[in-house]
């Protein structure tokens, strides 16, 4: 904002219009070295929980001794149900469950996304707390397969094991819900839908049974056999839909539990060695931001967080000593922590960067590094719009302020137009009669017309059936690639735009951009500074123009310099670079696709709206105002 | 001829514009009228609802605290059809209701007031847009758009509003104190206006009347005028509710604000927030601050009376205690006729991105305070700063514009040459 | 059947008791499902008129009758209530529901008063003086927890003058009942808990049941004769879970049964000395008075009839081929009535007396009545701006159910009453027959809803309105703000079928928690302090415009960059402030 007023002021400052590419380098600069320093101690914070209630690890637990024989025992039960059909296996489920006086409850859904067809059955048990009032509920969850489609089984059975655990206990002041969803994904989004009936009932089923408001939810995943397997370490995974967080405070008061208490090493992001060394750092906060950034969901808690559930998994990972008691016990003094609670968790911070497990940035620490990139193209805009109002001749703006450079030559240089008002006569300058119109139009229509275009892709995306789905992509990936030149040329053919015009496309696509960019920054940071930096060369693009361009330039030059630009667009191409990724980290980018098709239908995704709306115009914007050189 | 095909056109194309926003998305204008920006405790179209059910059930609907706007309404929309079940009657009359504001504003902006009027004649006269241009720019404005698919009662208001400008620039006496006495009845602040639009329409009368007009019988029989009309119609309301319990429930709620339900002005939070021992003292101070305006703009700017018109909508759109992005709308498309000032004016882009990065973040802000629960009330509330912040930037400099027109006028060789306030 | 029959019975029992003396007590065992007990006590001590007016109380409580003729109260009902009634497993509430209340604490009143204002004027008395003697915050019943309801409650006892009595009902949903509520419920016995059934009443026992409920009725009653008695009814009823309550209190942590001790299925396959699959054995489980109570009942109270219908006062509801033994060093009687389903002690004066269940294997099963309805209320969507609630009322029985659906919200709760749906699965016409609805005013009066509809047999009813929830002033909140408000549950009566006598059927629904948007609490001098600010700007703004004259800049000497560059500097400024601020305060 302050650079906005300052530029305004002196606008008619003839350098000025040199300065803005140098402050968006500037500004973008800035905003990748904020994020470098941020692991730093110097702007890193330590942990702590400032929920007082929680009291993480005051508890002493219970959960030993024949508890262990039992869980043995649903193990191998839950062993034995691995091939049955869903019915079955959730009848049988379910019959465990009223044995231990809960009210157990079904239910079915069924998903269409990308042609394929994701159906199944949750089945979920409400324990009504001896001093609760049905107004408050907290969930376990356990998915009968996680998220790399292992059989969930110890974690089923600890599930098992815990419920008939818990009801033995009085002092709930909260129900319990026990929850087994079908998948890891598709099944809490069907139930947490359905308890808030915000479900469409023609894919989902209603709830038979109900609890009061949601205050938290703990999925575990713990995929060992029959036998048994002891693990290392647990993995807290915590990214919602949408690169939504749940509260610190119950990430906080997990690894507190897990570490202090039962003292088990927690790690997140997949950081299996993590020596807390600016490299790990950095790298568990860019992994968190990838993850973030995509906005997928990455475990059974994910969709429990755009409600305002605050939610998490505990992943069990490695080959250790720590056995399936200690996991539960980890969860028997996490849900007493939650039964403490006397108000939704609310302390703590919901945006933040974590970079260890005992390790985090705020918002107000790294909220700026995505302001400041997206103000980048906001002066790029402010830039553009100045230059484009600019008549040949710039003269002095009565309403400025400031005095003009040289009154005296200014006066002589200025045609003058005698006016005759009533009796008096003045002298005027002739440029201030004739005003200078912008032309608004062909550059609204032009952007509004590739907005509308990109809609096409996004539906193509969300409903093509899987198989269409990876050479669709690349076929567009070609298209797209050649689509600003041959819109470069049809303009230049058909309306020829003016260099003014082709500036003022190039002012709006920044602005919006920088604008959403902005607003992004605030629900889902990583992505808005993902895209932002993706798409910085925006600024400094420029149509070449005789008119524009230095005198001193050639037709050749201008050309090369045009073709340079185009290259440099046609790298930024937004398929080429999620293409590029997927090579990077060898993943199919079919997978990615169809993952985001069910996102989209299932868990509403908006992640592929933002690329495709937000990021995919501006982009083909700049790629056509570069190209437009090679056509003059 | 040609332009009266270009006017249907444009009419149809709007008109187009919203039946088909309201056909093709079937649950767009209970999203919107849910919406805080747009729909406020007093022109909201849900609890205008509520208000009829309870009307038509032989409930009071003013002994509640849910219905807040006029009781004429009620039997109006008693006429149509259960908007619930056929919307269709209700969104022709939404859509007329703009066809309606935009040919005042056609009408306004042919009777060349905005440029020259009486006792004032800007050197810039030639520079304006046509008044088919500044019709489009109201019909297609998003806000306004918005404000009629929200089916908020105040697209009435500006109605109203546009209508007495519009017959005061034509100098219809009668019509224009019936339309500024409805809007007063509906809105209450838009009384405000009175002033400088009696003003406006001495004006045009003394040109229109080769005689001369005496002021003062003017001006009383058109204060007198208003009071009938305006008292007419409180007792139609009277008659129609039983009794005089809906003044309380209805200009009692503007005016002391005991709904403090968020919107994009600047009282709710502030109210909000305020001791209880403190709350009187500072809702006198804000009304007295609202009423202001008014008697300094009409004396300053004695020589263009619309122009001080259409700056108090703006301070409405931003000093009223439940003002609504349809507020907004009006001011923006009123400014339009004033075209002749934007190359005087300073901030012109400042106030529009300020504006236009508000509309984006305000209703990202209220998501991450009300339903995600990540961000507090202070991120909304910021923004509605913000807002607040970038119009009353578009006033001043207007403002400021208009007064350097007539520096402009008065000391010629002032063009062009720097200035400075003393 | 023979269940159907006994609970009958007991019913009439209860009823026949009133009257025939001045103070009976009664309590009443019926072992439930999953190991659960209903223990329901049940005391009643008469007054007769006259003795009443001349204040010399032999039975009654001098403390309270003294509040109800200060405050002019002809019939009284009061409720403490904590959890829920599990209908699906216990079946028919006791009493029908007609002496239970809702969670937290009720209270309704025939107030006998000339008007509107002076029976609210007695009713804050009342609710003031009853909050003194309950130790509860019943003294928050104020004007907006308070409606007066037209349908849902019918007086229980006989008023000559019914016309100039006012009903007033007043709900407080969080009140949390503990131990100091029943402290002074005991007090109002005449043997106050010191001998009787009473004796077992202990706080610690008593609330860590699943559900229970604390009541206290005082009507008056008029004989044919005409002579009339002010009667006054307190009972507690709760559901015990057996095996927690048999946990002795120096111990009462649920540690893992050793390996030894649990029942293993030697049957499966992996069955192990490490792995065991534990059965839930059908048998009865074993207890007693004393384990459950942590104390036997201390002898008979005096001041009951020694012989007679009302000198059983320790009954238990199982069936005939459960052994039952009483353990007491004094003399007792023990009677089988309702074909044995119902067993009756006559309790020993000055000895303890105990009994002892021993765990057994059953053949018939426990006698449970359905009960005639199932409700449920929720609310449905989420955030902090809008909801709507659903209720769902299931008929099981064969017969149409004609009922009265009471629910009062609090004022920042606004319904859409034009959103009101009630929907019968197997039928398309409303089954809503009667309609009274009282909107809410902001910050004066809760929302009064009362709804007669009439439910098919065995069909579901659903009924759901939309709400809007208001943003309070910030110093309306509550230190947990963001727990949310508590709504109280709908009460609904049943008119047909009815019950035989004048209590009537009622059930009630849990209540519901309500999240409200919170403002920031720790900021309202920033608040004042910028958006005056904004203010300032603009006011200065415009009438520096208008009250200052424009030159030309060189006719001024000195006057170089105008102040309006200052101006917007400054407003820039503060904005940035202002974000930077607001970005630290999330």
């Amino acid at each position: 904002m302050a650079l906005i007023s300052s530029l305004l002021a002196l606008r008619k400052d003839a350098r000025i219009l040199k300065l803005p590419p140098y402050l968006s380098a500037l500004c973008i600069v800035v905003g990748v070295a904020w994020l470098l320093v941020l692991p730093l101690n110097e702007y890193s914070r330590n942990t702590y929980v400032s929920e007082n209630a929680l009291l993480p690890g005051q508890v002493h637990t219970y959960f030993t001794g024949s508890e262990h024989n039992v869980f043995r025992a649903y193990r191998h039960e839950v062993h034995a149900l691995v091939n049955s059909p869903v019915a079955e296996r959730n009848q049988r489920l379910g019959d465990i469950l009223r044995s231990h006086n809960l009210k157990v409850a079904t239910q079915r859904y069924e998903y269409h996304a990308s042609g394929r067809n994701i159906s199944n059955e949750n089945v979920y048990a409400v324990l009504q707390g001896p001093r609760a009032d049905a107004t408050e509920a907290i969930v376990l969850i356990a998915a009968w397969k996680n998220m790399l489609d292992q059989d969930n089984m110890s974690g089923v059975a600890l599930l098992l094991t815990l419920a008939r655990y818990f009801k033995r206990w009085s002092l709930w002041s909260k129900d319990i819900i026990f929850l087994i969803s079908g998948d890891s994904t598709s099944g809490p989004q069907a139930w947490v839908d359905a308890y808030h009936n915000s479900h469409d009932p023609a894919h989902v089923e209603h709830l038979a049974i109900k609890s009061g408001a949601l205050q938290g939810a703990v999925a575990l995943d713990y995929p060992a056999g029959p036998w048994g397997h002891r693990f290392e370490k647990l993995h807290v995974v915590y990214d919602g839909v949408n690169g939504q967080l749940p509260n610190l405070d119950l990430f906080n008061t997990a690894v507190n539990i897990a570490n202090g208490q039962m003292g088990i090493a927690c790690t997140l992001q997949r950081m299996w060695k993590h020596d807390d060394s600016y490299q790990d750092r950095m790298q568990t906060v860019f992994r968190g931001m990838i993850s973030q950034g995509l906005g997928h969901a990455t475990g059974p808690h994910s969709s429990f967080i755009p409600y305002h559930v605050d939610a998490l998994t505990l992943q069990t990972v490695g080959d250790g000593w720590h056995d399936e008691m200690s996991l539960g016990r980890t969860v028997e003094s996490l849900f007493r922590s939650l039964n403490n609670l006397l108000e939704h968790l609310h302390q703590s911070f919901f945006f933040y960067l974590l970079m260890g497990e005992k390790r985090f940035v705020s918002i107000g620490t790294y909220l700026p590094s995505a302001m400041i990139i997206a103000a980048s193209f906001t002066i790029t805009a402010i830039a553009l719009w100045v230059q484009s109002g600019r008549p040949s001749t710039p003269p002095p703006n009565p309403a400025s302020t400031s005095p003009p450079a040289k009154p005296s030559n200014e006066k002589e240089k200025v045609p003058m137009t005698v006016v005759k008002s009533g009796s008096s006569t003045a002298i005027i300058p002739t440029p201030l009669l004739t005003t200078t119109e912008r032309p608004l139009f062909l550059p609204l229509t032009f952007l509004t017309l590739t907005h509308f275009l990109s809609l096409l892709p996004l539906y193509l995306f969300n409903n093509l059936p899987s198989r269409l789905l990876t050479p669709t992509f690349h076929l567009s990936l070609l298209l797209t690639s050649f689509l600003p030149l041959l819109t470069a040329y049809a303009l230049s053919t058909t309306s020829r735009p003016t260099p003014r015009e082709t500036t003022l496309i190039h002012c709006f696509a920044a602005m919006f951009l920088g604008m959403f960019l902005s607003a992004l920054a605030t629900l889902n940071f990583s992505l808005s500074i993902l895209i932002g930096v993706a798409a910085a060369p925006m600024n400094f693009i420029r149509a070449i123009s005789p008119s524009s361009s230095s005198s001193e330039w050639t037709k050749g030059t201008r050309r090369a310099v045009s073709a340079a630009q185009v290259l440099l667009m046609a790298v930024l191409n937004p398929l080429l670079l999620v293409k590029g990724a997927t090579v990077w980290y060898g993943v199919d980018i079919g997978d990615i696709l169809v993952g985001a098709a069910e996102g989209w239908h299932v868990w509403g995704l908006w992640t592929q709206v933002v690329v495709w709306l937000v990021w995919w115009p501006a982009w083909v914007a700049g790629g056509v105002v570069a190209a437009t050189g090679l056509f003059v | 001829m040609a332009s009266d095909q270009q006017k249907a056109l444009l009419f149809g194309a709007a008109a187009a514009v919203r039946l088909i926003l309201f056909t093709a998305f079937p649950s767009l204008p209970n999203l919107l009228a849910g919406r805080v920006e747009v729909s406020t405790p007093v022109t909201s179209f849900k609890r205008l609802q509520e208000g009829l059910f309870l009307y038509t059930h032989n409930v009071s609907p003013y002994d509640g605290g849910v219905y807040h706007q006029a009781p004429l309404l009620l039997p109006l929309f008693s006429l149509l059809p259960d908007p619930s079940y056929y919307p269709f009657a209700t969104n022709l009359l939404y859509t007329a209701l703009d066809l309606l504001a935009a040919q005042a504003l056609v009408q306004i902006a042919e009777s060349s007031q905005a440029v020259t009027p009486r006792l004032f004649k800007s050197s810039r006269k030639d520079l304006r847009w046509s008044s088919l241009a500044i019709a489009a720019g109201f019909l297609f404005n998003p806000l306004t758009v918005a404000t009629c698919i929200a089916r908020s009662t105040s697209a009435f208001t500006n109605l109203f509003i546009l209508t007495a400008m519009a017959k005061a620039s034509q100098g219809a006496s009668i019509t224009f104190v019936f339309a500024l006495s409805l809007a007063s009845y509906l809105a209450m602040h838009p009384i405000l206006l009175f002033p400088p639009l009696l003003l406006l329409c001495y004006d045009v009368r003394v040109v229109k009347s080769k005689s001369t007009v005496d002021p003062l019988a003017f001006s009383v029989s058109h204060v007198l005028g208003l009071v009938v009309a305006a008292g007419g119609l409180l007792y139609m309301s009277a008659l129609l509710t039983g009794s005089w319990e809906y003044l309380a429930a209805t200009y009692g709620v503007r005016l002391l604000l005991p709904d403090l339900t968020p919107n994009v002005g600047l009282w709710w939070y502030y109210f909000t927030e305020m001791f209880d021992s403190f709350r009187e003292f500072f809702l006198g101070v804000f009304w007295l601050h609202v009423a202001s305006y008014m008697p300094g703009l009409t004396i300053r700017l004695r020589k263009q009376p619309l122009f001080v018109a259409v700056t108090l909508t703006g301070i409405f759109a931003v000093f009223t205690p439940y003002p609504s992005i349809a507020d907004a709308s009006l001011y923006l498309s009123l400014v339009t006729l004033f075209r002749h000032l934007f190359p005087l004016m300073r901030y012109s882009f400042l106030a529009s991105a300020t504006i236009l990065y508000a509309s984006f973040l305000g209703p990202a802000f209220y998501y991450l305070w009300i339903y995600a629960g990540s961000g507090n009330a202070n991120f909304f509330y910021a923004i509605t700063l913000v807002w607040s912040l970038g119009l009353s930037v578009v006033v001043g400099d207007s403002l400021y514009a208009a007064l350097r027109d007539e520096l402009d006028v008065e000391r010629p060789e002032l063009r062009g040459k720097e200035v400075t306030r003393i | 059947m023979l269940s159907f029959r006994s609970l009958i019975f007991f019913h009439a029992l209860v009823a026949c008791v009133l009257g025939s003396s001045d103070y009976a007590e009664r309590l009443l065992l019926r072992p439930l499902p999953q190991s659960a007990l209903l223990a329901s006590f049940n005391f009643r001590s008469n007054e007769s008129f006259t003795s009443f007016e001349q204040q010399n109380f032999r039975y009654f409580p001098r403390s309270l009758a003294q509040i109800l003729q200060h405050a002019g109260t002809k019939e009284l009902h009061l409720r403490f209530s904590l959890g829920r009634w599990d209908a699906e497993s216990w079946g028919e509430r006791p009493h029908n529901g007609a002496r239970e209340g809702g969670t937290g604490v009720e209270l309704w009143a025939w107030l006998d008063a000339e008007n509107e204002q002076e029976a609210f004027s007695r009713w804050l008395t009342l609710t003031n003086t009853l909050s003194g003697l309950f130790c509860a915050s019943l003294n928050f019943i104020d004007a907006t927890k308070t409606i007066r309801p037209v349908m849902s409650f019918q007086p229980e006892g006989d008023h000559p003058n019914l016309s100039q009595l006012h009903l007033l009902h007043g709900t407080l949903p969080h009140e949390v009942v503990c131990t100091e509520n029943l402290t002074p419920f005991l007090k109002l016995l005449p043997c106050k808990g010191k001998a009787g059934i009473s004796s077992l009443l202990d706080g610690h026992k008593l609330f860590d049941a699943s559900w229970q409920t604390m009541s206290i009725d005082v009507r008056p009653v008029c004989e044919a004769s005409g002579e009339c008695i002010l009667e006054m009814e307190q009972t507690v009823d709760m559901v015990l879970d057996i095996d927690r309550s048999k946990r002795p209190r120096d111990n009462p942590i649920p540690r893992p049964l050793p390996i030894e001790e649990i029942e293993c299925d030697t049957s499966k396959g992996y069955n192990a000395a490490d792995t065991c699959y534990p059965l839930h054995g059908s048998a009865e489980p074993d207890f007693s008075l004393s384990q459950l109570f942590g104390r036997p009942i201390k002898g008979a109270c005096p001041l009951t009839d020694s012989d007679g219908e009302n000198a059983n006062t320790v009954c238990i509801n199982t069936p005939p081929e459960r052994t039952v033994h009483a353990n007491t060093t004094g003399p007792y009687v023990e009677s089988r009535l309702v074909a044995d389903t119902l067993r009756c002690y006559k309790l020993p004066t000055g000895a303890d007396f105990d009994l002892s269940l021993p765990s057994q294997q059953m053949t018939t099963g426990l006698m449970l009545q359905p009960p005639s309805l199932f409700a449920a209320r929720h609310i449905n969507g989420h955030g902090q701006e809008r909801g709507s609630i659903q209720t769902t009322i299931r008929n099981p029985t064969s017969s149409a159910v004609d009922f009265i659906y009471l629910e009062s919200l609090p004022w920042f709760m606004k319904p859409y009453i034009h959103t009101l749906r009630a929907r019968v699965s197997n039928s398309l016409e409303n089954p809503i027959t009667e309609t009274f609805y009282k909107p809410a005013v902001d910050r004066h009066r809760g929302t009064h809803l009362e709804l007669r509809m009439l439910i098919p047999a065995s069909s579901t009813l659903t009924l759901t309105y939309d709400f809007e929830k208001a943003i309070l002033r910030y110093t309306e909140y509550p230190p947990d703000a963001n727990r949310g408000f508590d709504a109280a549950p709908a009460v609904i009566r049943l008119v047909s079928p009815g019950s035989a006598d004048r209590k009537g059927v009622y059930i009630r629904t849990t209540s519901l928690l309500l999240p409200l948007p919170t403002p920031d609490f720790s900021m309202p001098y920033n608040v004042i302090i910028l958006t005056s600010t904004v203010m300032a700007l603009g006011f200065g703004n415009i009438f520096n415009l208008l009250v200052r004259r424009i030159v030309g800049a060189d006719e001024v000497p000195g006057a170089g960059t105008g102040g309006i560059r200052g101006v917007i500097k400054g407003k820039v400024e503060r904005l940035r402030a202002l974000l930077g601020g607001v970005k630290k305060n999330t």
